[in-house]
């Protein structure tokens, strides 16, 4: 390659007439080696992403999927990106309950776009298959490579090749309604410690009456399930599955003591029965409705309280006597391994993990940042409840499942039908002794 | 060749001119029908044999396959969802098959007679049949729903619901009875106008002869109407179980095969073996199995039918 | 005797009314909950087209969607045209060898469950590199019109009098003018009716483009429409779903509305006599 294009630039200069251009002969010599470099060492990037620090920022058009649920956070990076750059991120938003399906037919028909977020529990069934980019040379490259979330780092991670980057975190925490708590009786300034504390918080909250009601769930909802459920296991030192999410131990003391704390509540009404039919659309509405006196939801609904008028506040999740924890959700995005834009797309990734970008747009928004290095900022610092949530980060865990999906969040997998056995059906240990077995086959890799 | 240019003698044609004409045509036969077998050839005999190698094969949606039988069949036996939907889909279908059918043959006989206005009412009917399914489902979807429909208000104002009713996921007898009323309302005017066709091509000079005989009107309903309408109820029947054995859309967009998938269809299972598990294999394999059943099915109804006839 | 019938026939109309009431209310219901005022939806006071607005914003935009379901149509309404008024007429008026077998692997289609065929179907799409196209979408939509299509096709032809095709060769025309000058014109009722129920199937079908199509911007109506459903985060436009509704369900109504004299013909010109 190399050879080829020294003798082109050779013959090049050979058959340049003296008289071509008003420049000396061995000026022109000089142009037309310059030339001939800046022409070798642009051929050196080439498809496969090999080059680390490539980057183009020259009016590409790079095309985006994100999940409903994360819209928010990718459209307000995106527009950013997009003023400020030459290169334009064309986004589309996918439904989230068909994201997975979607990005598989897509991947299935060499349609995926040249850049998609997915949500971190999906991270390892999408490096498994080959249809994220191996940018591990390009995370090297970065200076603060050290200090991206490490759990979504970890989940992009596939047999030591780095494939993916963090986009968003949502944490799964407790919101209560300040408001609710200082009708029903409560001191506003402090929320509940432990689950059973939460409890007795929402059956308070619950003698309100009216359309108030103490706490809510997504009852038909496997995924709301798992964000909310098991932090409260984790937090009593309980674990939902092994370290390699191949065998579910539901049947274990832990997640038996957390289930029951809600299957009472939903028994006594506390808990709002409608959202034992929420299937996860409107299941945040719930407590934006301001009905809700204190409950589980994602981190990343504060700014949307705020802006609904509502006085929360922010705890962490608890078990049953006390501890906290909290599922490190949210999404990673990488780009596809079917891209030829890679460079373009790399552009936009790198520059999301900014400072600037992720100090002046997503903690500006409430949002956590993927940095460990930046999470004492300005904007975070100043709001007690994103320092809340910071601290409980630390003590959180994304859990690791190849066959996450199709056991977890699908609505005809098995956790959904093990949950609501255990919170609706007439007996909670068996739905949960059953259930943990067919849970576990789901898992096993085929 | 289409069609060559043929001129044809005032005179019979010998025979050997004859035998160029008769090739002449058919080769314009051969090439007329031959879009018609491109695509059945392409579109049907391909993919079905495909059906047929990818039901044998471990094949993931992405990545390479292997051969495994008959581990996707095997592996059915295991596969407690689609069990739990054989059996969801076959009793829906026996409660679609009489409700439906009832439900259109009686508007077919209220309707069959030339009454003044009488072509309102079977528009009326018929034109639920224009929408398509799935924006029927959508349809009920929201008529249903707590937040817009109109079911609730109305029958708590009529005093017969003290409080607001989960339609589509209260419970699975009330996810059921919503895609039950849901195909109902869509189907009825359709099957209603297919077993009309039939009413009206018996003559009516039968029933006048029978009337003369002094038979009365179930008389002659027994004998004359449901004899010479049995193709026709063949067909509706056919239709009626075929789609229900089939039934994906209602399932997908107002149920969500829920409740605790107290809804989940046979093809419901299927789209979710190659799209979220991303098995193909063992899509393809329940498909073929699904295809057997209903050709067997199929088979059965037309016997019997024609079995009854003698 | 008199009052007896006015009885009887009054509550015949009576039952009637209340039956057609029972259907048409939904789609009446649809089109009011497009246009009445909603809390938190497009349409908050007074009726208007808001909600249909906030449609037309949804997503990639709703014109994309309508384009998209439009180019499908008519593809597929030209493909079943085509290729069934051309295998009607090889099956009606010719004989070659062959012709019994293919009209049998036509009807065939029938006995094979459609959505069981779309996941090898997909596989084979994306061989022929026809994966996520809606000109792929519009074959696969064609190839289910074919056993109706044709069948009616055959029937229509064998219905029209041989003697009309034979004085057209007299005067000189080839079978393809035949065709085209004489038979299309006595068939047109077939036509008619399978060029309708082609566009039905396709405008309204949704599992086949749910799996055959992957591109945002490639989606027909009803997929984009029911996205909807978990499009906005936490809680359901229903009032946008309702809109999206109306206006799929819209031109499938007027066109039968507008056909049905020739539609009902059709229907029975090639009907079950065969």
């Amino acid at each position: 390659m190399r050879g080829s294009i020294a003798s082109v630039c050779r013959a090049l200069r050979a058959a340049m007439p003296p008289s071509w251009l008003p420049l000396r002969r061995a000026q022109l010599a000089w142009l037309s080696v310059a030339l001939c470099l800046t022409l070798a060492g642009c051929k050196k990037s080439d498809p496969t992403g090999a080059t680390p620090t490539g980057k183009l920022d020259n009016g590409t058009t790079i095309t985006m999927w994100t999940r409903a649920a994360t819209s928010a956070q990718s459209q307000l990076l995106v527009d950013a990106y997009n003023a400020s750059h030459e290169n334009k991120v064309q986004l589309t938003v996918i439904p989230t309950d068909n994201y997975a399906q979607k990005v598989a037919t897509a991947a299935g028909g060499n349609a995926l776009p040249d850049l998609f977020a997915a949500d971190v529990i999906f991270a390892p069934n999408y490096t498994s298959k080959n249809l994220y980019l191996d940018i591990t040379e390009r995370i090297a490259a970065l200076p603060f490579k050290d200090k991206l979330a490490p759990s979504h780092i970890q989940l992009g991670t596939y047999k030591g090749k780095r494939y993916a980057v963090p986009h968003t975190i949502d944490l799964s925490v407790i919101f209560w309604n300040k408001d609710l708590y200082t009708k029903a009786g409560l001191d506003p300034e402090k929320g509940p410690r432990t689950l059973a504390e939460l409890g007795e918080q929402a059956r308070k909250v619950q003698t309100l009456g009216g359309e108030i009601n103490g706490t809510t769930e997504g009852g038909n909802c496997g995924g709301c399930g798992v964000f909310t459920l098991w932090p409260s296991v984790w937090a009593a030192g309980g674990e939902v599955m092994n370290a390699e999410g191949t065998v579910a131990t539901l049947d274990s003391p832990a997640v038996k003591s957390v289930l029951s704390i809600w299957r009472q509540l939903y028994a006594d009404g506390v808990a709002q029965p409608g959202s034992k039919d929420e299937q996860g659309p409107t299941w945040v509405g719930r407590f934006l409705s301001g009905k809700v006196g204190v409950a589980p939801m994602p981190s990343t609904t504060l700014a949307l309280m705020d802006k609904a008028g509502l006085h929360v506040g922010v705890a962490p999740i608890s078990g049953p006597d006390g501890g906290e924890s909290t599922f490190v959700g949210g999404d990673v995005i990488g780009i596809s391994s079917t891209s030829s834009k890679p460079d373009a797309a790399w552009n936009f990734l790198e520059w999301t993990l900014s400072e600037t970008t992720q100090v002046q747009i997503m903690a500006k928004n409430k949002d956590l940042l993927l940095r460990t290095d930046l999470a004492e900022n300005a904007f975070s610092s100043a709001d007690p409840r994103m320092v809340t949530s910071l601290k409980v980060l630390a003590k959180g865990k994304t859990p690791y499942a190849l066959n996450f999906n199709q056991t977890f969040n699908d609505p005809q997998g098995p956790w959904l039908a093990t949950m609501r056995g255990a919170l609706f059906g007439p007996d909670l240990e068996a739905a949960l002794a059953q259930g943990n077995a067919k849970v576990t086959a789901s898992l096993s890799p085929r | 060749m289409i069609g060559a240019d043929v001129s044809v003698p005032a005179v019979i044609p010998s025979a050997p001119a004859r035998a160029v004409r008769r090739d002449r045509r058919v080769l314009s036969g051969a090439a007329y029908v031959t879009p018609t077998a491109l695509m059945v050839g392409v579109f049907f005999l391909v993919p079905l044999g495909l059906m047929l190698w990818m039901s044998v094969h471990d094949w993931p949606l992405l990545g390479p396959s292997t051969f495994n039988a008959p581990r996707n069949y095997t592996g059915i036996v295991d596969n407690a969802l689609f069990i739990d939907a054989v059996w969801f889909t076959v009793e829906y279908t026996l409660i679609i098959s009489v409700l439906l059918f009832a439900a259109a043959f009686g508007l077919a006989l209220l309707v069959q007679q030339r009454r003044p206005g009488i072509a309102f009412f079977r528009t009326a009917f018929f034109l639920p049949g224009a929408v398509g399914f799935a924006a029927a489902s959508l349809l009920f979807y929201g008529l249903l729903s707590r937040d817009l429909g109109p079911l609730n208000p109305i029958l708590s104002s009529l005093g017969i619901i003290d409080k607001p009713v989960s339609w589509v996921s209260g419970s699975p007898g009330l996810a059921l009875g919503s895609s039950v009323g849901l195909v109902l309302w869509r189907f009825t005017g359709v099957n209603m106008l297919i077993l009309l066709t039939g009413l009206q091509a018996i003559p009516t000079d039968l029933y006048e002869a029978a009337k003369m005989d002094g038979a009365g009107r179930w008389q002659q309903f027994w004998s004359i109407t449901l004899p010479l309408l049995r193709p026709t109820i063949a067909l509706v029947l056919i239709l009626i179980t075929t789609g229900s054995l089939l039934a994906f859309d209602q399932f997908f967009i107002l149920t969500n095969g829920g409740p605790d998938n107290s809804t989940t269809s046979i093809v419901m299972v299927i789209f979710r073996e190659a799209f979220t598990r991303f098995d193909l294999g063992s899509a393809a394999a329940i498909s073929v199995i699904l295809l057997l059943a209903l050709l067997v099915i199929n088979m059965l109804q037309l016997r019997v039918m024609r079995r009854q006839s003698h | 005797m008199a009052i007896g019938k006015l009885v009887s026939r009054s509550s015949y109309y009576t039952t009637l009314s209340a039956l057609a009431i029972l259907f048409l209310f939904p789609l009446v219901w649809a089109a009011w909950a497009a246009v009445k005022p909603t809390p938190g939806s497009g349409q908050q006071l007074g009726y208007g087209i808001g909600n249909f607005i906030k449609l037309a914003r949804y997503g990639q935009g709703l014109p994309t969607y309508v384009l998209n379901s439009v180019q499908v149509a008519a593809l597929t309404v030209t493909g079943t045209l085509t290729v069934a008024t051309l295998g009607g007429y090889a099956f009606a008026r010719f004989r070659f060898p062959g012709r019994n077998l293919i009209f049998l692997a036509t009807l065939a289609i029938l006995m094979v469950p459609y959505p069981t065929l779309l996941i090898p179907l997909y596989v084979l799409l994306g061989w022929l590199g026809l994966q996520n196209s809606l000109l792929g979408l519009a074959l696969v939509f064609t190839l289910f019109q074919l056993p109706f299509a044709v069948f009616i096709m055959r029937n229509s032809f064998e219905a029209v009098p041989t003697e009309l095709d034979e004085a057209a060769m007299v005067d000189g025309c080839n079978s393809f003018a035949v065709l085209t000058r004489i038979l299309l014109h006595a068939v047109r009722p077939g036509l008619i009716t399978i060029g309708l129920f082609a566009f039905l199937a396709s405008w309204n079908d949704f599992i086949g483009p749910l799996i055959l199509i992957s591109s945002p911007d490639k989606i027909p109506l009803p997929v984009a429409v029911v996205n909807m459903q978990q499009q906005v985060f936490g809680s359901i436009d229903y009032a946008a779903l309702e809109a999206g509704v109306t206006l799929l369900a819209l031109p499938c109504v007027v066109l039968f509305l507008i056909l049905q004299r020739g539609y009902v013909q059709g229907f029975m010109s090639g009907s079950l006599h065969g």
